[in-house]
């Protein structure tokens, strides 16, 4: 009846035969980059586990030197800064007691964390005013009832402790079973409220000397603290004898419900202090970040924790300070070790802040931890 | 010209007139004039009931627990409960105009099961105003089942002579704890501390008469809850209340609210065989002429035109004359003479 093509079943280049020419060619392809580049992973695999190289060896020096290269952030893609910090991984690290002192000193001149990290009679005294971190927040008059929260002095001193581990909560500590490292540390900070049942003490140990707690946390958990207590209070005391710390004087809408963070330890007659930044300090440290080219709203409590950290213990480890969505391995992580909740965009600028850190790493200040522990 | 401006008046007049009528009429609407005897008069006239003994009359009792059960309900509604208010119902305050709330899942998990027998049927109650002064009645009141308490007063030694340390129920205004201790919102031991002199008793709260007053009264729950208090925190049911006070108003007691310990009387009335009263005197005068403080702990005067303290004593007296209940208003010298009521 109808015309019908006679070539329609010969197909001679027709779509199918193109389209299998297609596939075997990007076969071809991916095959050859499989061996090309293939080769060349094997290579730094078993160069890893020759053993790892001495700290002051020259590919260490030149591995060191190709992340000290990158000045800013935006000059190389993160996924070859996360190559360079791969690299780097197969150095032994060492403290470079001089790099270390001289950033500590510089550090002491703009924060001076053993007098000023938290508000104490001391530096903070009866009616004196106190400006929030925030500008628009204007200042807080310290009365009787909030003069007598705080300590007598700083309970910290300068390089107190041999070594500390500031533990933030980045999904990188998930399955690194650094928990017996972070538990031989003589002095460990935690940042907002972490969990760190049984489930998670293989990879974030359970050691806590001060655990920070952000407002926004017991406003959205805990609904400021106005009803329940209890369930707070349970949260904190998983802690032990941790101390508590708080930004009280960020802006007005924390203080009341840092304050009601005291009032509930003591209501409920337990040991654990409870110590609010001093807004001074925060200003001083986001300032000096600030100058190194970290610029977002508001630096991270980790960042200020390793600032503080570096003032008083004379070695600073960081666990679980890792900003980009991969490993250094490129195995795609979660945000969090717990979760997967991710934050407010715009707020923190976490990559910057941990290009800071990495470039620290390389001149010996302080040891950033982002693979697995394989302690003892 | 002339007449317009004689117009002019004649036709505003009576506009205004009107308008200062419809005042006037809903002034008096308000405020009704009637004549309340005096201080003086109501210590005379309880004078001259003073000889006579009290007796209970029967009738009278089931006369008027029949009027309560019939407007009110007391043993049903006496409390916010799960059966009497379900989940998202829609309930109004009872003090407050055009505010109504409805009760969300965390508000109903707070209410107890049943409302039966929280308050049981008990032989004889006791209530204790805080108006209670250097009677040395303690003994006789702890002698009750169930003794019930207005506005969290203090029960320490120096008062338990007079108004006994026993306690089942004690009420506690939303504004108490809002003066006292801050509205719970800091510090709580002070709260917790306090309460403890009442042991193993109902915290009864009117958490839905007032807007301002619902989130203190949970805050009491809280607080209690979080620390596993032996006290049990009950919630005024806003409909019972206002039924009470509809009861009160249609019997003449014209105030903007009625005072807690009507209230209480009314549910205690409904819910125990026995009644006696104690402390109920709102004058500033005792039956022999002596000058009393307001309260038998301090002699703070409340907002006047709030509560009508001498109507409701009046009616109270009057239920004393008719033996429906026993008010207690000589000094108790000597407890073991009389039976305990």
């Amino acid at each position: 009846m109808g015309y019908s093509d006679p070539s329609s079943n010969r197909d001679l280049l027709g779509n199918r035969s193109l389209f299998f020419i297609f596939i075997c060619a990007f076969a071809v392809v991916t095959l050859l980059q499989q061996i090309l580049y293939g080769r060349n992973y094997l290579k730094r695999y078993f160069e890893f586990y020759e053993g790892r190289l001495e700290y002051n060896s020259t590919k260490c020096l030149e591995l060191r030197q190709d992340i000290l290269e990158v000045k800013v952030l935006s000059m190389v893609k993160q996924s070859e800064l996360s190559d360079r910090w791969k690299s780097l991984q197969m150095c032994k690290w060492e403290m470079n007691v001089s790099a270390a002192n001289h950033f500590k000193s510089t550090l002491s001149r703009c924060c001076n964390a053993p007098a000023f990290l938290f508000t104490t009679q001391k530096n903070t005294p009866l009616g004196s005013k106190l400006k929030y971190e925030v500008d628009t927040s204007g200042i807080f008059h310290i009365n009787q009832e909030i003069f007598r929260m705080f300590p007598k002095e700083m309970p910290y001193y300068r390089s107190q402790f041999k070594k500390c581990a500031v533990v933030g909560n980045g999904g990188i500590l998930k399955d690194s079973r650094c928990g017996q490292e972070i538990d031989n540390a003589d002095f460990v900070f935690r940042c907002n409220l972490p969990p760190i049942s049984e489930k998670y003490a293989v990879d974030v140990g359970v050691k806590t000397d001060i655990v920070t707690v952000n407002p926004s946390i017991i406003t959205e958990r805990f609904h400021k603290l106005e009803k329940w207590r209890k369930p707070f209070y349970n949260v904190l005391q998983v802690y032990e004898n941790a101390s508590v710390l708080l930004p009280a004087f960020y802006n007005t809408r924390n203080t009341d419900v840092s304050i009601r963070v005291k009032y509930v330890l003591d209501d409920f007659v337990s040991q654990q202090a409870v110590y609010f930044f001093h807004p001074q300090y925060l200003i001083n440290v986001s300032r000096y970040w600030l100058n190194q080219g970290v610029r977002a709203k508001r630096i991270s409590t980790g960042m200020i924790l390793v600032t503080a950290a570096l003032e008083l213990c004379e070695e600073v480890h960081l666990f679980g300070l890792w900003a980009f969505p991969m490993n250094p391995s490129g195995m795609f992580i979660t945000h969090h070790y717990y979760d997967d909740v991710k934050p407010r965009p715009g707020f923190h600028s976490m990559p910057l802040e941990i290009f800071n850190f990495l470039h620290l790493h390389s001149r010996g200040v302080l040891r950033v931890h982002t693979g697995t522990c394989n302690c003892c | 010209m002339a007449g317009l401006m004689y117009k002019c008046p004649r036709t505003r007049l009576p506009v205004g007139a009107s308008a200062l009528c419809v005042f006037v009429l809903c002034w008096l609407y308000i405020f009704p004039v009637y004549r309340l005897p005096d201080e003086k008069a109501i210590v005379q006239g309880v004078l001259m009931q003073q000889g006579k003994a009290w007796r209970r009359n029967q009738t009278a009792v089931t006369v008027f627990r029949k009027l309560l059960e019939d407007c009110c309900n007391p043993g049903q509604l006496f409390a916010m409960t799960r059966q009497n208010s379900p989940l998202r119902k829609n309930l109004w305050y009872d003090g407050e105009f055009l505010y109504s709330f409805s009760i969300d899942n965390a508000t109903f998990s707070l209410f107890p099961q049943v409302s039966k027998h929280l308050v049981p049927l008990s032989l004889s109650s006791s209530l204790v105003d805080y108006i209670a002064h250097r009677s040395g009645c303690g003994k006789k009141i702890d002698h009750a089942e169930f003794v019930m308490r207005c506005n969290l007063p203090p029960l320490s030694a120096e008062y338990s002579k007079d108004v006994g340390s026993k306690t089942q129920l004690v009420t506690a205004n939303p504004s108490i704890i809002e003066k006292r201790f801050q509205n719970l919102l800091w510090s709580r031991k002070a709260f917790v501390d306090s309460v403890k002199v009442y042991n193993h008793s109902y915290i009864y709260m009117p958490a839905f008469s007032m807007k301002t007053g619902t989130e203190p009264s949970l805050r009491v729950y809280y607080t209690l809850a979080d620390v596993g208090a032996s006290q049990t925190v009950l919630f005024a049911n806003p409909n019972f209340l206002r039924d009470i006070g509809k009861f009160w108003k249609g019997k003449g007691i014209h105030a903007k609210r009625l005072s807690t310990g009507l209230f209480l009387v009314s549910a205690a009335l409904g819910l125990c065989e026995e009644v006696t009263i104690y402390g109920f005197w709102p004058f500033s005068v005792d039956l022999h002429g002596r000058f009393i403080s307001h309260h038998y702990y301090d002699n703070v005067l409340p907002d006047s035109g709030f509560h009508a303290m001498p109507e409701e004593f009046l009616q109270l007296w009057f239920l004393h004359k008719s033996g429906v209940l026993r008010m207690q208003l000589e000094q108790c010298e000597d407890p073991l003479s009389q039976p305990a009521a």
